[in-house]
């Protein structure tokens, strides 16, 4: 169950069918031999399958907004359905950069359209790594950043953010650096934990991406998703980082369109015209009418945005009150993202994937064991669980019913 | 026109017919009006790009690094560029030349398809699908394969879902191809194969396939292959030549494959489009299954190539890599489109044989066309493309006849070295497409009769 669902390392052969002189598993690439499944994707399947309340998938249960929606419907009816690049999303795309973080970016060279944030990640580390390059990686980090990596032959060298707080450590970043250092990979605000790197934090960060001559490639899917009126900065902003860094980001978690698979990468010319280059080869064009609709949602105004925040922020607050009230070590909320990254009670000695296991059996909740978000071995690798608040107010409320009725929360 | 005569009416395919050749963006988004330019195609092998013609200068520039910068890109890309296609498009934009040259439909998609996906959207589909694919969708390709090969197969084990056949392709050979790995293909190929073998880091070798017929060179393929090699990278139908794979060739390939242990990846996404024979997937002959990643997509059948969906079909200790590669190049594959893929996979054979005979037609007119112009026409069974010998009109090369094709004459064709290992291969053929409607065709064959000159 729970347990085979967080890890799997054996591929599932059928031996009955193979007549070859090869052991087929000799087939798969290296890779492909010691990559694991994506849990991410085995925990939505067994939320779809179960009736569990879902706080484990990172994407809404309420109806993406309507402007855009119809948005999409109209390209299909006025047969924008075939291979295209919408230069427009890159137009606006460039007004975004300039308006939220002063950057100058020209939307003819620097930006790559690609099928979600996802892709743009991966082309991205297809077009800058050479076999043997390291790549920086915070610790815990969302788990397809290393694979990507790996795929493209880089080696990932992790550096742990400190908890309660997940602060960055100056020295243990220093010491992460090598002669064969690429890149870094910065997610901000980062997933699981919610944190928004300060401008302190990312000063820290640039100086050395500078004198270390190092790329740094971020993750800004929840560029939009800061509460408190913290602001998020993005790395490139910073000086001399433009000309180094590679901004990923998408439409899903800003528009509630996870599954159209719209994203895209803002960096210098060369290294975007690289990452186009891959990205023509990998899957040649993002779906159209979704492009076109990503027009729409571009231009969605002010309000938008203001009330998507707003919106968040309260559910953030009425999750972390509850996990706080049943006994979760919640230090301090989230500033950023989807996600509060709890640690178990800590009268309860079980670890992050019997919790939740037990989540599902006696409530019928469902979250993500943390372990599968940390790279290092740490005491404390199996004692957090994500939760998502990016949910219907009738999903969170029932969620904290039945989470209230669970056995081990009874004093 | 596209019209299934027996079955419903809602399966009726509407034409779009163009006032010229290009696609102009309708001004539907007026808060995006102080945005919108005019937009025209540029046209890749596979794949297109709309860039405003004010703009196209600009692009054209893009053609290596503008600004001083150092070159921080792999290694592994240096040789992967778009020269050819910036260059023959900013002349097609130039001089308005008529594209025969793309290869995706200037007409739509069904409207049953169509409206399957705005309906997906309207109730709510709009969130990751699981990764492999959508379970409609994952059981009607399962169906759709055995009805055509007789093959039963998991759609829940041995089907995974791609942002169309070019990322099936590219996760396929990821998952499955180590670095120095031994993989043969067939030139020409579709630009793609090069490139993702090159990023898995195989090693890469040819067999080229020559006029008039493209047969298989069955003891160049045994010399070349062995106990080393790893996997062949096959396309039938084939583009750019429209060769299909005969039966007999086909038994020759799977001899081999079995005798030295080799996997097929086999590109089918032409397969419908089969006109002189019955198309074969390799994968049905005995002994191959469990050899064979069948890669296929929705966007040729029902010209819906913007869509992104395609598909692997292998046994189960194959597909487990493709899947995995997948699953951290895309992560999903956009879920409206797989709700309404399920519903065309669902059409029945009445929609495949109007679609063949529409296309049958559309390539009479342009072989019988480029035949009277003066061209060396060389047969094409199957995709919707043609290939033909240029020299009659004594340019030097194909990369040059396409640009005298488009500045002298106001069509575009598409010059074939670039689908060669060795481009010197392709300097005699250039590649002409028939997934235009009719007017297009004729009027771009009257162009050519018109002003172009044999020498």
């Amino acid at each position: 169950m729970m347990s085979g669902m967080v890890s799997c390392t054996q591929p599932p052969f059928s031996t009955t069918r193979v007549n070859c002189k090869r052991d087929m598993k000799e087939n798969l690439s290296s890779i492909a031999k010691t990559l694991k499944p994506s849990r991410l994707q085995q925990l939505f399947f067994l939320a779809e399958c179960t009736n569990a309340v879902d706080l484990a998938v990172g994407f809404p249960d309420f109806p993406a907004p309507p402007h855009i929606k119809a948005a999409a419907v109209s390209a299909i009816t006025s047969d924008f359905n075939q291979y295209r690049h919408v230069q427009g999303i890159c137009n606006l795309l460039a007004d975004k950069m300039k308006q939220m973080h002063g950057l100058d970016v020209d939307p003819l060279t620097d930006i790559a359209i690609c099928c979600g944030q996802t892709e743009a990640f991966a082309a991205t580390m297809f077009a800058i790594i050479n076999p043997g390059d390291e790549e920086i990686l915070f610790d815990p980090s969302f788990e397809t950043y290393e694979t990507c990596v790996l795929m493209a032959g880089g080696v990932p060298v992790y550096v742990a953010l400190d908890p309660p707080y997940w602060t960055l450590d100056k020295v243990k970043l220093f010491d992460a650096f090598s002669a064969k250092t690429k890149a870094l990979v910065l997610n901000s605000p980062h997933n699981p934990t919610g944190k928004v790197f300060n401008m302190d934090e990312l000063k820290i960060i640039a100086e050395y991406c500078r004198t270390k001559d190092c790329i740094a490639i971020t993750d800004e899917v929840y560029e939009h998703m800061v509460y408190d009126n913290e602001p998020h900065i993005s790395l490139s902003s910073l000086p001399g980082m433009q000309e180094r860094t590679i901004i990923t980001s998408s439409l899903s978690k800003t528009y509630s369109v996870t599954g159209w698979r719209i994203g895209w990468a803002i960096g210098p010319s060369c290294i975007a015209f690289a990452i186009k280059n891959i990205h023509t080869k990998l899957t040649d064009c993002a779906p159209a009418p979704f492009q076109e609709a990503a027009l729409a949602a571009l231009t969605s105004p002010p309000e938008y945005y203001i009330s998507l925040r707003k919106d968040y922020e309260s559910k953030r607050d009425f999750l972390f009150k509850l996990l706080s009230q049943l006994g979760f070590q919640v230090e301090v909320k989230p500033r950023g993202s989807l996600f509060i990254f709890a640690a178990i009670p800590r009268t309860c000695k079980l670890t992050d994937v019997e919790f939740v296991e037990e989540m599902i059996k006696q409530g019928g909740v469902i979250a993500v064991p943390g372990c599968g978000f940390f790279h290092t071995n740490h005491d404390y690798h199996k004692r957090y669980i994500r939760f998502a608040f990016c949910k219907d107010d009738a999903t969170l409320t029932s969620a904290a019913q039945k989470m209230q009725e669970l056995e081990f929360f009874e004093s | 026109m596209l019209l299934p005569a027996c079955i419903k009416s809602s399966l009726r395919i509407t034409l779009y017919k163009p006032l010229r050749w290009n696609h102009i963006a309708p001004n539907h988004h007026s808060s995006c009006s102080n945005r919108r330019r005019l937009s025209v195609p540029i046209f890749r092998a596979s794949s297109i790009s709309t860039v405003s013609t004010a703009e196209a200068a600009a692009v054209m520039a893009q053609d290596g690094p503008t600004r001083q910068y150092p070159l921080q890109v792999a290694k592994r890309l240096e040789k992967f560029k778009t020269t050819i296609f910036t260059q023959m498009s900013s002349l097609a934009i130039e001089h308005g030349a008529i594209n025969l040259g793309q290869g995706f439909p200037n007409f739509d998609g069904p409207e049953i398809v169509k409206e399957a996906a705005i309906q997906a959207i309207k109730d709510g589909k709009n969130q990751y699908a699981r990764g492999y694919g959508v379970p409609e969708l994952n059981s009607a390709i399962a169906a759709r394969f055995h009805k055509d090969t007789g093959l039963t197969v998991d759609p829940e084990k041995e089907i995974t879902v791609t942002s169309g056949c070019t990322e099936a392709i590219a996760a396929t050979i990821l998952g499955l191809i180590n670095p120095g790995d031994k993989v043969i293909v067939f030139a020409p190929f579709y630009d793609s194969y090069e490139a993702t073998l090159s990023m898995a880091g195989a090693k890469i070798t040819c067999i080229t396939l020559r006029p008039p017929d493209f047969s298989l060179p069955i003891e160049e393929l045994k010399s070349k292959i062995s106990k080393n090699t790893r996997a062949i990278l096959m396309n039938t139908p084939h583009n750019p030549t429209g060769k299909m794979f005969t039966r007999e060739e086909l038994n020759q390939v799977a001899s081999l494959c079995i005798e030295n242990d080799v996997l097929v990846f086999s590109d089918e996404v032409y397969d419908k489009l089969s006109f002189e024979m019955d198309h074969i997937s390799i994968a049905s002959l005995p002994g191959m299954y469990e050899r064979t990643v069948t890669l296929n997509s929705l966007g040729k059948t029902f010209s819906l190539t913007g869509w992104k969906i395609g598909w692997a079909i292998a046994p189960t200790h194959l597909i487990w890599g493709v899947k995995q590669a997948h699953s951290y190049l895309t992560f999903a594959t956009s879920t409206p489109m797989q709700h309404a893929a399920a519903v065309a996979l669902r059409a029945p054979d009445s929609y495949y044989e109007e679609l063949r005979k529409d296309y049958k037609a559309k390539k009479e007119i342009l072989v019988e066309g480029l035949k009277s112009v003066g061209f060396n026409v060389y047969p094409s069974s199957g995709t919707y493309f043609v290939v033909v010998d240029h020299t009659p009109f004594g340019l030097p090369d194909d990369v040059a006849f396409c640009e005298y094709l488009i500045k002298e004459v106001g069509v575009v064709a598409i010059p074939t070295s670039v689908f060669y290992l060795d481009p010197s291969e392709g300097k005699n053929l250039v590649r002409f497409t028939f997934c235009k409607d009719e007017d297009t065709l004729r009027n771009a064959v009257g162009r050519m009769k018109e002003r172009l000159v044999r020498k």
